[in-house]
C-alpha cells in the first residue's frame, strides 16, 4: 500500500504556562484518512495541543505542520485546511442559525450557498431551526451547529475536541456514524475524548497523553493486543480445593471467592495465545476434584481499563521522581 | 480506492484552493457580520445615542443657550453641534469594536474567528471599518437633525467628515485594543467612563477654552480631545480654539500608534492566543 506524507506533523512541541508544563516535547504524526484519538485525563494537554495546531495558541516551542505547511508561517493555508469543533459550547446570540453559517462559511471563502447550508443543517437535524436565533437552541442543538460550522468549508483535517461531551445518546450515535461517513469521504479526523468507548469504536490509532507527555501512540488493535487481557471467571458448586490451588500455581489465577476461579492472560504473548491452554488445564483439574462448574463468564479488558492502567502507572512514576 | 488515497486526493485539491484564498472575502464577511450586528439592534446602537445627544442639544442649545452670548461671532446653538457630533462619534466607534470583540470572548465565538484564515491585519480592518460606519452614522444623523432644526454647520463639510472618519478609526482601534486586553466588562467600560467622557466634556464641547481663566486655559491644551473637537468645529462652523491641522496631526499620529499596537496584540497573540 502506498504511504503518503503525514497530514499532521508535530515535532518537539512544548508549551509552558508559568510553572505548568502543559505540553512536554510531543512528537508524532497523523496520516491522511485516519481517525486519530488523543486520550488523556482532564488537564493532560489535549486542548492545548489542539490550540497550538489550530492557531488559538500562537506561542509554543517546536514545529507543527499541516499537509506540509507550517502552522505559524503559513497559517492562512493551514487554517483553511482545518475544521475545528471546540470543547466549550459557543453561540452568537445576535444571529439566526442560517446567518451564523453564512458568516462562518464566508470566513473560509465559501460564497453564500443556501442549498449547501440547508443540506448540512438537514444532516444534523437543524433544518427546522434554520431561521431561529441561536439563543433559542438547546445545548445539543448548539453542539450540532458547532459541528456544522466546522464542516461548511469542507476541511481535510477535522478536530473534534470532546465532541460528545454533554450530548444525548441519540446525537452521540448520529455523530459517530457521521464521523465514519466523513472518513469514507477522505476527511482525516483528530479526536479528543473522555469516552473511551468512543475511541474504541472509531479510532484507527490512539495516543495517550498525561501531564503534557505522550505516553503511547499505537494502532487501536495493537494497544488492545499488547495491553489487553482476556479473562474467564469460573464459579464452582464447591469451594476450590487446596490440591487444585497447588496444581495450578504456575497459572495466572486468582480466587475472588472461595468457589470462584479467575483466569486472566495477555491477549497474545511471544508464544501465541495461552489462555485456551490454561482454561483447559483448569477444567481438567476441576474434573479431577469432582467439582462441578455452575457458571462460566469471560471477556477482554476494555480500552478504558488499559487507559486507566497506563495513566495510573505514569502518575505513580511521576510521584516517585 | 482506500481511505488514505481518497484523503490524499482531497488534501491536494484543498491545498490548491487554500493557496488561492487570501481571505479578503472572509474579511468582507467579517465586516458584514459586524455591520449586521449593530443593525440588528439599531434602536440600541444608533437611535438611542442619537436621541440622548439631541437632548443635550435641546437643553444646552435651546433652553440655556438663549442666555449665552455668541461665541466668536457664532450662535451658541451652532457652536455646540460639532462637539456633540464628535462626542457621539467617538463613543459609538469605541463601543462598536470593544463590545463586539469582547462579547465574542465571553461567549467563546472568538474562537471561530481566531481559527479562521482571516489574518490579524484583516481582522483589524474589518472591525475598524464597522466602527467607522457606526460612528459616522450616529454622528451624521445628529448633524443632519441639528441642521433640520436650523443649525448652520456646513462651513467645510469635507473637513468635518475627515475628522469624523479619523476619530472613528482611532477610537474603534482603541476599543478593539481594550477588548483584547480586557478580562471583564468593567475593563471595557473603564476608558469611556473615566477617560473619554471627562476629556470630551473638558475638551470644549459646550464652551470655548478662550473663556477659561488661566491656568485652566493652558492646562486644557494637554487634552487631545480638545484638538479633535476644535478640528471638526473648524469644519462645521469655521472657528476653532486651536489650528485644525494640529487636530489632524494628533489623529494621524494616534491612528498610526494604535494601528501598530492593536496589530501587535492581535498578531503576537498576547492576551488572546494563549
Amino acid at each position: 500500500m502506498q504511504t503518503y506524507a503525514p497530514i499532521l506533523d508535530i515535532q518537539a512541541v512544548s508549551k509552558r504556562y508559568d510553572s505548568l508544563q502543559a505540553l512536554n516535547n510531543l512528537s508524532f504524526t497523523v496520516q491522511p484518512g485516519e481517525i486519530f484519538a488523543l486520550l488523556g485525563p482532564n488537564g493532560a494537554g489535549k486542548t492545548t495541543l489542539i490550540g497550538c495546531i489550530t492557531g488559538l495558541i500562537s506561542r509554543f516551542e517546536g514545529s507543527i505542520s499541516v499537509a506540509g505547511y507550517d502552522v505559524k508561517s503559513a497559517s492562512q493555508i493551514t487554517r483553511q485546511l482545518i475544521g475545528f469543533v471546540p470543547q466549550e459550547l459557543n453561540f452568537d446570540g445576535f444571529f439566526t442559525t442560517r446567518e451564523v453559517l453564512h458568516f462562518q462559511g464566508g470566513f473560509y471563502n465559501v460564497k453564500p450557498d443556501n442549498q449547501k447550508i440547508e443540506k448540512i443543517l438537514d444532516d444534523f437535524g437543524l433544518l427546522e431551526k434554520a431561521d431561529v436565533n441561536t439563543r433559542q437552541l438547546s445545548g445539543g442543538m448548539k453542539r450540532r451547529l458547532m459541528i456544522c460550522k466546522a464542516l461548511l468549508h469542507d476541511p481535510v483535517l477535522l478536530f473534534l475536541d470532546e465532541p460528545t461531551a454533554g450530548v444525548d445518546v441519540e446525537l452521540r450515535d448520529e455523530l459517530w456514524s457521521y464521523i465514519e461517513n466523513l472518513k469514507a469521504q477522505g476527511v482525516t479526523i483528530f479526536l479528543t475524548t473522555h469516552y473511551l468507548e468512543e475511541a474504541e469504536k472509531l479510532a484507527d490509532r490512539i495516543g495517550i497523553i498525561n501531564k503534557g507527555k505522550l505516553l503511547m501512540i499505537e494502532d487501536r488493535e495493537a494497544i488492545l493486543n499488547q495491553f489487553g487481557r482476556r479473562w474467564n471467571l469460573i464459579t464452582t458448586r464447591n469451594p476450590v480445593s487446596d490440591r487444585f490451588k497447588t496444581a495450578m500455581q504456575s497459572c495466572p489465577i486468582t480466587y475472588p471467592e472461595a468457589n470462584q476461579i479467575k483466569l486472566s492472560s495477555p491477549e497474545l504473548d511471544d508464544c501465541g495465545d495461552h489462555s485456551l491452554a490454561n482454561l483447559q488445564t483448569v477444567l481438567d483439574e476441576l474434573k479431577a476434584d469432582n467439582n462441578e462448574i455452575i457458571h462460566i463468564d469471560g471477556g477482554r479488558s476494555s480500552l478504558e481499563s488499559i487507559f486507566k492502567e497506563i495513566v495510573s502507572a505514569d502518575s505513580q512514576d511521576s510521584a516517585m521522581l | 480506492m482506500n481511505y488514505s488515497e481518497k484523503a490524499q486526493q482531497r488534501i491536494e485539491a484543498a491545498i490548491i484552493e487554500a493557496q488561492k484564498n487570501r481571505a479578503w472575502y472572509g474579511t468582507f464577511m467579517l465586516f458584514k457580520r459586524e455591520m449586521m450586528r449593530f443593525i440588528s439592534i439599531f434602536g440600541q446602537t444608533v437611535i438611542s445615542p442619537v436621541l440622548s445627544t439631541l437632548l443635550f442639544f435641546l437643553v444646552f442649545g435651546y433652553s440655556l443657550g438663549g442666555s449665552i452670548d455668541n461665541i466668536q461671532g457664532v450662535e451658541y446653538i451652532d457652536f455646540i453641534v460639532p462637539g456633540l457630533v464628535m462626542m457621539s462619534v467617538i463613543t459609538n466607534a469605541y463601543f462598536n469594536s470593544a463590545f463586539s470583540f469582547f462579547i465574542g470572548k465571553v461567549h467563546g465565538t472568538i474562537v471561530d474567528l481566531l481559527a479562521s484564515p482571516i489574518s490579524s491585519f484583516q481582522i483589524l480592518l474589518a472591525f475598524s471599518a464597522s466602527s467607522i460606519i457606526r460612528g459616522c452614522l450616529t454622528g451624521g444623523l445628529i448633524w443632519l437633525i441639528a441642521g433640520l432644526m436650523g443649525a448652520n454647520t456646513l462651513h467645510n463639510p469635507a473637513l468635518s467628515i475627515l475628522f469624523m472618519v479619523l476619530a472613528c478609526f482611532v477610537f474603534g482601534l482603541l476599543g478593539l485594543a481594550m477588548a483584547i486586553l480586557a478580562t471583564e466588562f468593567e475593563h471595557v467600560n473603564f476608558i469611556p467612563s473615566f477617560v473619554m467622557m471627562p476629556l470630551t466634556f473638558l475638551g470644549g464641547v459646550f464652551y470655548s477654552i478662550t473663556l477659561l481663566p488661566e491656568p485652566w486655559q493652558t492646562i486644557s491644551h494637554i487634552n487631545p480631545v480638545l484638538y479633535i473637537i476644535s478640528g471638526i468645529r473648524e469644519g462645521m462652523i469655521g472657528i476653532s480654539d486651536v489650528p485644525y491641522w494640529q487636530g489632524l496631526l494628533i489623529l494621524f499620529v494616534s491612528s498610526a500608534g494604535l494601528l501598530a499596537y492593536t496589530y501587535y496584540l492581535l498578531h503576537s497573540g498576547k492576551k488572546l492566543r494563549e
